[in-house]
């Protein structure tokens, strides 16, 4: 999953960090962790493609890094979501719900299209 | 935004390369795997290669993203210099409006150096260095006849001369000869009759100069035959006197009772080589050229010449020496004296401008110099001032250089401020010099500040900004917080480099100040040297009235005689009017300077062609303008064309020619032919001085009007009452003599006098001006410096006064301390002073170059001033309580 030259499923990764991160500065490491529980471990995050969106989304504003100790007293690079973070979070997320509403509904319609009847 | 750039701001001290920290980033991560696969019961081995490998291409992403993590730190860095601009700006605005006065000043001052400046450089741009009106006018050469013994370099040439220059000459590709000053004309038709200037060119004139017109044509090789009648316009004239016409292509016009055709019209901006003209005339050499007397004899012929390509300004002017020196030989009577002279012609058209243009522009530079000074240590004392404010930001931890930065910003903002102020007050400087300067500068000349000259300027306030803005940002970056902290509780005086910084500029602008008031005293006492010698004749009470005859009308010169007689006649009984004159050429404007042979003295040798001004006048005319007569008569009615012809001479002439005495009654012949009627002198009057600007009279003669009838003559009338009353009662009696005649411009003597010195008061008034602008500049510095010297050591002088000193001592003691700096900058003022001397010495006259009066007057001015600057801070110091102090 999240492969790097997937466009569609590089804005997933990217909601699904804005997600990690709503609930409070995070590494790397515990992004990655975050989502793949979160998932059910049916995502699996690929480093990657992971540190990638992390440094593009700090370029775009959304979230910034700031070095800080970990909950096992190492060095980290913390990520926290900014105020263009946070709107992102809330602007994509309701569009990804709508986005996965339209496709459930699709794919459980039991209406067949006029050219298979 | 502001979370943004402050937390970037705060971390960019500790911040890593970009690769670094990103692999320290991925290390964290590698690490943090490795321990969950032990903590699932790897072994530490295994753990680490089954980390590596779920990770991938670890140095690909490493590099990826420190490239992204490099560009943001960019992208951060121009965020962060673009706030801290804001941030820097909006304190300057606030920093200078807290201190409003210091604030205005400093901006008027820049406004007033930055306008000097920009005003004198629109000047010298329009005449220096823009293009002059003619394509590739570097390969453009004037050349002119010139006097042997150098008292005419810049004279005419005559038709025998430029035929025998066209046939010999190799340096040109093309030349044109042309009358080398405009003649009047009567311009009938319009409204009322008006007098416009002609001038006269061959066809080749327009292609040597590479002219085209801008309205139907120029003058053809055809046009030279006498029944062509035709005429060319220049723009100017068009718009005046036909208000812009678009058909005036074709229209026929009068000019002295002749009816011509206008064939085109010249393009805006163009001014010949023989400066204003309204009207241009095809030249014909064909008359003179069979004429075998004025072929050689006269010269009244102007040349511009195109080089060709390859060939060199100064071997132009070689080969026209070297054909000078061959016509010498070749016509000993004519030509011996006189050598011909080539120069760029944009030399010619500058002429005596140069010199006073370049002294005014480095007069101007001084100013802005001293502002410079000034400014500076007014900015330091500011900063000082505000050493309290700086340190505590720099305790804060404001780095220095971000301190250095906000000063400059500051500074850079008065500098703009004033440079925008200096821009217009430049403008109005030069709609003001427009208005006095026409007569001084060159004609072609468009005193305005274009694209390049608003360049000069802001250039000029920028570096100025930066200028006076470095000392007290330097001294800021040299200032130890925590001393200054203390120091400020201890209450110590100024620090000895910053104050040692103060005196120097102090002295800078004593220097300065000092040599332009030089150079302006030595310009004053040049100008007062020329005005007050006595000029030979009295101009006060006279009116000056220019007459212009049409001379179709009046070809016959008894016809002329007694038109001049009539009205002459009906003037002298206007009320009053107690005499009236006429001359063909008034003192101080007469031209003419004609060659006499004295007949039964030796010839003179070939070089040697005696020259002396002439002018024809009437026989009231020495009475008119009070010039003594000092043995014979002057002329009368006896003069009459049928008689034997007379002269008048002056005492210089007769000095010069008869040594022995006995002028009265020799006789002189005048012009080239040894065959002509000679002229006997009749008497002898007092000198006329025509050009203030040589130390002694130059010999002159006069001729009587009734023999040499001239169509344009300058009447004078000499009045009991105001002059300029009498102008509107003298254009009703010449309509009345002839409504075909019109008056040109009247003014009194006087007037017509001091317009004929404006180019040489130009200069002198601007200089003076400046001088005035450095001294009080330099004052004000002088001030200012010893007034925080003594608040500096207010404290000091407490203690002193305390334990006993006197207030003589604090007095000398502060003026000890200040007075070094005035005597270095008058030391290095003596050598400003040296090099200023050197310079205006083309511009001096009646007076030496290192003149004691002019010297001393600024010395003394320069004191006086300091004098008064540094009084109230010395008294203040010696006033000091020492109890309010130490309390």
């Amino acid at each position: 999953m999240f492969a790097k030259d997937s466009g569609l499923l590089q804005g997933t990764l990217e909601l699904l960090v804005l997600k990690t991160l709503s609930w409070g500065p995070m590494h790397g490491y515990g992004i990655a962790s975050w989502i793949e529980s979160a998932t059910g471990d049916v995502l699996r995050v690929e480093e990657g493609s992971l540190y990638p969106a992390l440094y593009r989304m700090a370029r775009k504003g959304w979230i910034r890094g700031e070095w800080g100790v970990s909950e096992n007293n190492r060095r980290a690079k913390f990520y926290h979501l900014t105020a263009e973070g946070r709107r992102q979070f809330g602007e994509q997320s309701t569009g990804w719900q709508r986005l996965a509403a339209a496709v459930t509904e699709a794919i459980g319609s039991t209406q067949a299209p006029a050219w298979a009847r | 935004m502001s979370e943004k750039s402050s937390g970037g701001r705060r971390s960019r001290l500790f911040q890593k390369e970009p690769g670094t920290e990103v692999g320290d980033e991925l290390a964290f991560h590698l690490e943090e795997r490795v321990r969950e696969y032990v903590a699932r019961g790897m072994d530490p081995e295994a753990a680490r290669a089954a980390a590596l490998e779920r990770f991938g291409n670890l140095e690909g992403v490493r590099e990826e993203c420190a490239q992204m993590l490099h560009e943001e730190r960019r992208a951060e860095a121009r965020r962060d210099w673009l706030d801290d601009l804001r941030q820097d700006l909006r304190f300057g605005v606030r920093s200078a409006l807290r201190a409003p006065v210091f604030s205005l000043l400093a901006v008027l001052t820049l406004a007033l150096g930055i306008g000097a400046n920009a005003a004198v450089f629109g000047v010298v741009k329009s005449v220096l260095l823009n293009a002059l009106p003619y394509r590739d006018s570097g390969a453009l050469v004037r050349v002119y006849g010139r006097f042997r013994d150098g008292t005419n370099e810049q004279g005419g040439l005559s038709a025998g001369t430029i035929t025998d220059v066209a046939e010999r000459q190799h340096s040109f590709s093309s030349m044109a000869a042309f009358r080398s000053n405009p003649t009047d004309a009567v311009l009938a038709g319009t409204d009322e009759p008006r007098v416009v200037q002609v001038a006269w060119v061959q066809p080749a004139f327009f292609p040597t100069l590479g002219v085209s017109a801008a309205m139907g044509r120029l003058i053809r090789d055809d046009d030279v035959a006498d029944t062509a009648r035709m005429v060319l316009l220049t723009h100017p004239a068009w718009q005046r006197l036909f208000g812009g016409d678009p058909g005036i292509v074709g229209r026929e016009v009068v000019t002295n009772g002749i009816t011509r055709t206008v064939v085109g019209v010249l393009p805006r901006g163009f001014v010949g080589p023989m400066g204003d003209a309204d009207i241009y005339y095809p030249l014909n050499l064909g008359p003179t050229l069979r004429d075998p007397v004025a072929v050689r004899g006269a010269g009244w012929l102007g040349m511009v010449a195109r080089l060709k390509p390859g060939v060199a300004q100064d071997a132009a002017r070689r080969e026209m020496e070297v054909i000078a020196d061959q016509l010498s030989r070749e016509y000993p009577r004519d030509d011996g004296s006189l050598g011909i002279r080539a120069m760029p012609i944009r030399d010619a058209m500058v002429g005596d401008t140069r010199t006073p243009l370049l002294v005014l522009m480095a007069s101007a530079g001084l100013v802005l110099l001293i502002t410079c000074a000034n400014l500076a240590g007014a900015l330091l004392s500011r900063t000082l001032s505000r050493r309290k404010e700086f340190a505590v930001r720099v305790a804060l931890g404001a780095g220095r250089g971000r301190l250095v930065r906000q000063l400059l910003t500051e500074s850079l903002l008065l500098a703009v401020a004033g440079g925008v102020a200096g821009i217009l007050l430049a403008m109005g400087g030069l709609a003001l010099l427009r208005g006095l300067a026409t007569q001084a500068l060159p004609s072609y000349a468009e005193l305005s500040l274009d694209r390049g000259a608003l360049l000069f300027t802001s250039v000029l306030a920028l570096l100025t900004g930066v200028v006076f803005g470095l000392a007290p940002a330097l001294s800021v970056r040299r200032s130890e917080p925590q001393e200054t902290l203390r120091d400020e509780t201890r209450g110590a005086s100024e620090g000895r480099r910053s104050r040692n910084l103060r005196g120097v500029l102090v002295a800078g602008q004593i220097a300065l100040c000092v040599s332009l008031l030089t150079g302006a005293g030595l310009l004053v006492r040049s100008l007062l040297a020329m005005t007050s010698q006595a000029p030979g004749f009295g101009p006060d009470g006279v009116l000056a009235v220019a007459v212009q005859l049409p001379s179709a009308t009046y070809q016959d010169p008894a016809a002329q005689t007694r038109f001049f007689g009539l009205l002459e006649e009906r003037l002298r009984g206007l009320p009053g009017v107690t005499s009236v004159g006429e001359a063909s050429a008034v003192p101080t404007d007469v031209k003419q300077h004609n060659g006499i042979n004295i007949v039964g003295a030796p010839p003179p040798s070939s070089d040697a062609q005696p020259f002396v001004l002439y002018a024809p006048v009437s026989d009231d005319y020495f009475h008119t303008l009070r010039i003594p007569l000092r043995s014979g008569r002057v002329f009368g009615p006896q003069d009459r064309p049928d008689a034997p012809p007379t002269m008048v001479v002056s005492e210089a002439m007769a000095r010069r020619f008869w040594p022995g005495g006995g002028a009265l009654g020799a006789q002189l012949r005048m012009g080239p032919d040894p065959n002509s009627t000679p002229y006997t002198v009749v008497g002898i009057v007092g000198d006329v001085r025509n050009d203030p600007a040589r130390p002694d009279a130059e010999p002159m003669a006069y001729g009587t009007s009734r023999l040499d009838a001239r169509p344009t003559r300058t009447l004078l009338l000499r009045t009991s009452g105001d002059p300029l009353a009498l102008v509107n009662p003298v254009r009703r009696e010449i309509a009345a003599v002839d409504p075909g005649v019109p008056m040109r411009e009247a003014t009194t003597l006087r007037t017509f006098l001091a317009d004929r010195l404006t180019s040489r008061r130009l200069p002198v008034v601007l200089m003076t001006a400046f001088g005035a602008l450095a001294l009080l500049l330099a004052s004000v510095g002088v001030y200012a410096m010893f007034a925080s010297m003594a608040a500096a050591r207010e404290r000091e002088f407490g203690v002193r006064v305390a334990l006993g000193s006197s207030r003589r001592a604090i007095a000398s003691l502060v003026l000890r301390q200040g007075g070094v700096w005035m005597a270095a900058g008058l030391v290095a003022g003596a050598g400003g002073i040296v090099l200023v001397t050197r310079f205006v010495r083309g511009l001096l006259y009646g007076v030496e170059p290192f003149d004691p009066v002019a010297l001393g007057a600024a010395l003394a001015l320069l004191l006086a001033c300091a004098a008064v600057a540094l009084l109230v801070p010395v008294r203040r110091a010696t006033r000091v309580d020492p109890v309010t102090i130490l309390r």
